[in-house]
C-alpha cells in the first residue's frame, strides 16, 4: 500500500455487511478512531434496522480556518450533491459529533454496482465533508475562476488544531503544508522524505505531476498567516496545482491526496523506521555469528538505541558497553578490552600515540590484575 | 489532545486468526487470517549488474518490494492467483516466529485496516502465558521504537479470557482458562488475576490439528478434493460442520442409520481449471473435535486427553484454590466453538473428579464423606473474540493507562520494562 484510500475500510465493511443481511435485525453500536482524530460513530437500532445513524467528528479547526456551524464551508452542498435521497442530515448532530447523517438502507439503488458505488461513497465520508473547501476551490480553478470574496490566504483544517493554507489564483492554486512531528527522529525522516520527494519530482517521468517545493522557512506565500501557524519543525512544503491536475475524474483524487498529505507523509516515515530497523535486526543477527561476538553480543542488546551508522554504534556503544561487561565477565575481561581497544584505536587515529607512552591510559590498563595492582598502591 | 483520551487499540494476535479493534467496544472491527504475502520476486534478481544505474534502480525495487506486501483474506487471495506473492505465518504454535513478517502486519494493521495513527492511541497486546520475556521484549521495542506508541500493555491472553466474563454474569477472577486456538493449546489457572504459573499445562493439539485430521479423513476415503485446496476445504468443514458427540459408537451407528440427515456436502470449485466439483462429509464431522477427548486417535505420541489435562493441572495447584477453579472452567478460542465442547468437558471431569471421590470415600471406610465438588463448564457465546473482548473492556478502564508502560519509562529504561508482568507475580 502506497497511498492511504479514501474510505474508511470498517466502515465500508460494516455498510455491506448491514445491506446484506437487511432482513436481520441487530444492534450496531460502534465508536472508532481515524488518523488526524476523525472520530466515527454507528448506531443501529433492533426497532429501526433499516436505519443507521454515522456521526463523524472532525479535528477542532484551529482559529484561522474558516469553519460554519461546526463545518468545513461548502461540506453540506458537497454531502446533498455526493448522496442524494439516501442520506439526511440531522440537525443539531448527535452530542459530541459535528455531523450526524441517517441513512435509509431502504433506499439504496438495486442495482449491485450502483449500490456498491453509493456505499463506497458513504464510506469516504471523510473526503466528502474536509475535502469540501479544497473542491470548491479546485473546481473554480477548472473553470479558470477564482472564489468571489476570497482573496489571498486560506487556511483549511487538516489535523486537530493545525492547517495548511491555499493561494487560489485564476489560473493555478499553490497549497502549502507546515509539516509538524513530535519525535525527534520523525523529524529527520520526515525532512530528508520530503527532501527526497522534491527530488523525484525532476525525473523525467513526473513531468506533468504539480512542481512541488521543500523549504526549512516559512515561503512567500504565507507571509500574511498568523505567527503561531507557522512553527513548522520539519519545514514547509508547497505544491502548485494547474487546471490539468483537475480535470474530470483527477479532481476527487487530487483532493483526497492533498487533505491528507501529513497522514501520507507520516505513514511512510513510520515505514521507513520500520524497515530500517528489519534491516538492522538482520545485520545484528548475521555480525553476531562472527568470532568476536563478545563484543557484538554487547551491542545487539543496544541496537536499536543507535540508529544511523554502524560505524557510529561501534565506536558509541563500546564506549558504553565495555564497564557492565568488564563488571559480569570477570575471564572475559581481557579479551573484551582488548577487542575493544583496538576497535577505539581504527577509529580514532590520534589513539596510537597515546598508546605507545608508558603513563597514559590507555584500555590495557583497565584490564583486572592492574586495576587491582593500582588499587593496592 | 492526549491519548489518554481517545480509545486504546486492542490487538489479540494468534496462530491461526487476528483480532483487532478499539476498546469500548463489543467487536472487534476485523478479524483477519494471520499471514503476510511478501513480493519476492524483486529479491531474486541477480545481482551481478555492474552499471550503476542499473544497481539504482534494482535498490529502487527493492525500495519498493517493501512496500508491496498483503496480509488477511488479500494475502491468501494473493498468494493463490500469483506466483510472485509467497505466503508466510508469522506466528508459530503461539509464538511469534518471524518478526520481520509480524512487523509488516502489524504495519498494515494499524495503517491500512483500522487506520490510525499510531502516535495517538495505547495499545493493548496479547500474548501467552508461556511467552518468553525476550519476545515480550522484542515486541516492546518495536512497538515503541517502529510505531512510536505512547503507552503499550502486554496482557497474558487468560486472564483476559477470563475478565470477559468477568462483566457478563459475575465478579470472578478466579478459574482455569481452557484456551484452544489454532495453533496452541494452553489450560492457565488463574487466581484472584494471577496466573499459577507453575500449573500451567499445554497440550500439543489444537486447531491446526484437527484441520489436518478432518483433510486426512477425507483424504483416506478419496474424496473428490483438489490435493491444492484440500486443507482449505478441511478448514472450512471444520469450522461449519463439526460438532461434537457425547459417545461415538453411538454417533457412528446414527450417521449409518440415517446418512440423508447426517452426511453433508461441500461444493466447490478448482482453483486451477475452475472444474465445479462436490464431495461428502460424513463421520469427519464429530471425528474431528474427538481428538480433543480421545487424542490416540490422531497422534500415537500424546494420549492424554483434554478433561484429563485440565484435571491434573487443577490438582497442581494450590490446595486452597481448588474448589473454586473446577466450579469456574473458561472457554477461549476458535477451537472450542463446536457445538456441545463444553457439554462434553464438562461430563467428562465431572466423571473424573467423582471417581476421585468416590475412591478417597472407599479408602476411609465410609467414615467421613465430602461435599460434593462442582464442576462447571463456562462457554459464553463470544468465545471466538473473548480475549479480545476481555482487553477491550479492560482497556477502556481509568486504571488502564496508569498500568501501561510509557513511551517515557521506556526512554528512561529500555525495553527491559516489558520484561515482567505483574500477573505472574501474585503466588510465588
Amino acid at each position: 500500500m502506497i497511498l492511504l484510500q479514501s474510505h474508511s475500510r470498517f466502515l465500508l465493511q460494516t455498510l455491506l455487511n448491514r445491506v446484506q443481511n437487511l432482513g436481520k435485525a441487530v444492534e450496531l453500536d460502534y465508536h472508532w478512531v481515524e488518523f488526524d482524530d476523525v472520530r466515527y460513530h454507528i448506531l443501529v437500532s433492533m426497532k429501526n434496522p433499516n436505519v443507521l445513524l454515522l456521526s463523524v467528528s472532525l479535528p477542532i479547526p484551529p482559529p484561522e480556518a474558516v469553519f460554519i456551524g461546526g463545518l468545513p464551508f461548502g461540506a453540506i452542498e458537497a454531502l446533498k450533491a455526493a448522496y442524494g435521497v439516501v442520506v439526511q442530515i440531522l440537525d443539531p448532530p448527535r452530542d459530541g459529533f459535528n455531523l450526524t447523517l441517517k441513512l435509509n438502507l431502504g433506499k439504496l439503488p438495486l442495482d449491485e454496482e450502483h449500490r456498491y458505488a453509493l456505499l463506497l461513497k458513504i464510506a469516504s465520508v471523510r473526503e466528502v465533508v474536509l475535502g469540501a473547501p479544497l473542491r470548491v476551490v479546485l473546481k473554480h480553478l477548472s473553470s479558470r475562476t477564482v472564489i468571489p470574496g476570497i482573496d489571498g490566504l486560506l487556511a483549511l483544517v487538516h489535523r486537530s488544531k493545525e492547517s495548511f493554507f491555499l493561494v487560489p489564483q485564476p489560473d493555478k492554486v499553490t497549497v502549502v503544508f507546515p509539516m509538524r512531528f513530535k519525535d525527534s527522529i520523525d523529524i529527520a525522516f520526515a525532512t530528508s522524505f520530503l527532501q527526497e520527494f522534491v527530488e523525484a519530482r525532476h525525473t523525467a517521468v513526473l513531468n506533468n505531476a504539480p512542481p512541488c517545493l521543500w523549504s526549512p522557512n516559512p515561503p512567500l506565500e504565507l507571509k500574511e498567516a498568523p505567527a503561531e501557524a507557522l512553527s513548522a519543525n520539519a519545514g514547509f512544503v508547497s505544491f502548485v496545482i494547474f487546471p490539468r491536475h483537475v480535470e474530470g475524474k483527477k479532481l476527487d483524487r487530487t483532493v483526497w491526496n492533498l487533505s491528507t498529505f501529513h497522514a501520507y507523509v507520516s505513514y511512510h516515515v513510520k515505514c521507513s523506521e520500520g524497515f530500517m530497523h528489519t534491516r538492522m535486526r538482520r545485520r545484528v543477527e548475521s555480525m553476531i555469528q562472527l568470532p568476536c561476538c563478545y563484543l557484538l553480543a554487547g551491542c545487539a542488546a543496544s541496537a536499536l538505541h543507535v540508529k544511523f551508522s554502524w560505524n557510529g554504534c561501534l565506536v558509541g556503544d563500546s564506549d558504553r558497553n565495555i564497564l557492565p561487561l568488564q563488571a559480569t565477565q570477570v575471564k572475559g575481561s581481557y579479551l573484551v578490552t582488548h577487542v575493544v581497544s583496538q576497535a577505539l584505536d581504527r577509529a580514532k587515529p590520534g589513539v596510537e600515540e597515546k598508546k605507545k607512552s608508558p603513563n597514559s591510559r590507555s584500555f590495557k590498563r583497565l584490564s583486572l590484575k592492574e586495576a587491582r595492582a593500582n588499587s593496592i598502591s | 489532545m492526549d491519548p489518554t483520551s481517545r480509545p486504546a487499540v486492542v490487538i489479540d494476535y494468534g496462530t491461526g486468526y487476528t483480532k483487532m479493534g478499539f476498546a469500548g467496544n463489543v467487536e472487534p472491527c476485523f478479524i483477519l487470517p494471520t499471514a503476510v504475502a511478501v513480493n519476492e520476486s524483486f529479491l531474486n534478481q541477480s545481482r551481478t549488474s555492474s552499471s550503476k544505474a542499473n544497481w539504482q534502480a534494482q535498490h529502487s525495487a527493492g525500495v519498493m518490494a517493501d512496500l508491496d506486501f498483503f496480509i488477511g483474506e488479500e494475502a491468501l487471495a494473493k498468494s493463490r492467483s500469483s506466483n510472485t506473492y509467497s505466503l508466510s505465518y508469522p506466528i508459530k504454535h503461539g509464538q511469534v516466529d518471524n518478526w520481520d513478517a509480524m512487523e509488516r502486519y502489524w504495519q498494515q494493521c494499524i495503517f491500512n485496516y483500522l487506520r490510525c495513527d499510531p502516535e495517538d492511541h495505547y495499545f493493548l497486546l496479547t500474548e501467552s502465558p508461556l511467552t518468553a520475556p525476550e519476545s515480550r521484549e522484542y515486541t516492546g521495542e518495536i512497538m515503541f521504537e517502529t510505531f512510536n506508541v505512547p503507552g503499550l500493555y502486554i496482557a497474558v491472553n487468560s486472564v483476559l479470557a477470563l475478565a470477559a466474563g468477568y462483566t457478563t454474569s459475575k465478579c470472578e477472577m478466579t478459574g482455569v482458562v481452557v484456551d484452544v486456538g489454532d495453533g496452541a493449546a494452553h489450560v492457565v489457572p488463574v487466581a484472584d488475576g494471577y496466573v499459577i504459573g507453575s500449573s500451567i499445562k499445554s497440550i500439543p493439539i489444537a486447531g491446526k490439528d484437527v484441520t489436518l485430521f478432518i483433510q486426512q479423513l477425507m483424504r483416506e476415503r478419496g474424496e473428490n478434493v483438489p490435493p491444492e485446496d484440500s486443507f482449505e476445504v478441511a478448514r472450512k468443514v471444520k469450522e461449519t460442520h463439526c460438532y461434537t458427540c457425547s459417545d461415538i459408537v453411538k454417533e457412528f451407528n446414527k450417521h449409518d442409520k440415517e446418512p440423508a440427515r447426517y452426511i453433508k456436502h461441500w461444493r466447490g470449485i478448482k482453483p486451477k481449471t475452475g472444474a465445479p466439483y462436490s464431495c461428502d462429509i460424513g463421520y469427519e464431522r464429530f471425528l474431528g473435535p474427538e481428538v480433543f477427548f480421545n487424542p490416540e486417535i490422531y497422534s500415537s505420541d500424546f494420549t492424554t486427553p483434554l478433561p484429563a489435562v485440565i484435571d491434573k493441572c487443577i490438582q497442581s495447584a494450590p490446595i486452597d484454590t481448588r474448589r473454586a477453579l473446577y466450579k469456574n472452567i473458561v472457554l477461549s478460542g476458535g477451537s472450542t466453538m463446536f457445538k456441545d465442547f463444553g457439554r462434553r468437558l464438562q461430563r467428562d471431569l465431572k466423571k473424573i473428579v467423582d471417581t476421585r471421590v468416590l475412591t478417597s470415600e472407599a479408602r476411609l471406610g465410609g467414615k467421613i464423606k465430602s461435599q460434593p465438588v462442582e464442576v462447571n463448564v463456562v462457554s459464553h457465546p463470544i468465545q471466538r473474540f473473548a480475549v479480545w473482548f476481555g482487553g477491550s473492556v479492560l482497556a477502556s478502564t481509568p486504571e488502564f493507562f496508569a498500568a501501561c508502560h510509557t513511551k517515557a519509562e521506556y526512554e528512561e529504561y529500555g525495553a527491559s520494562i516489558c520484561r515482567t508482568n505483574p500477573v505472574f507475580k501474585g503466588m510465588y
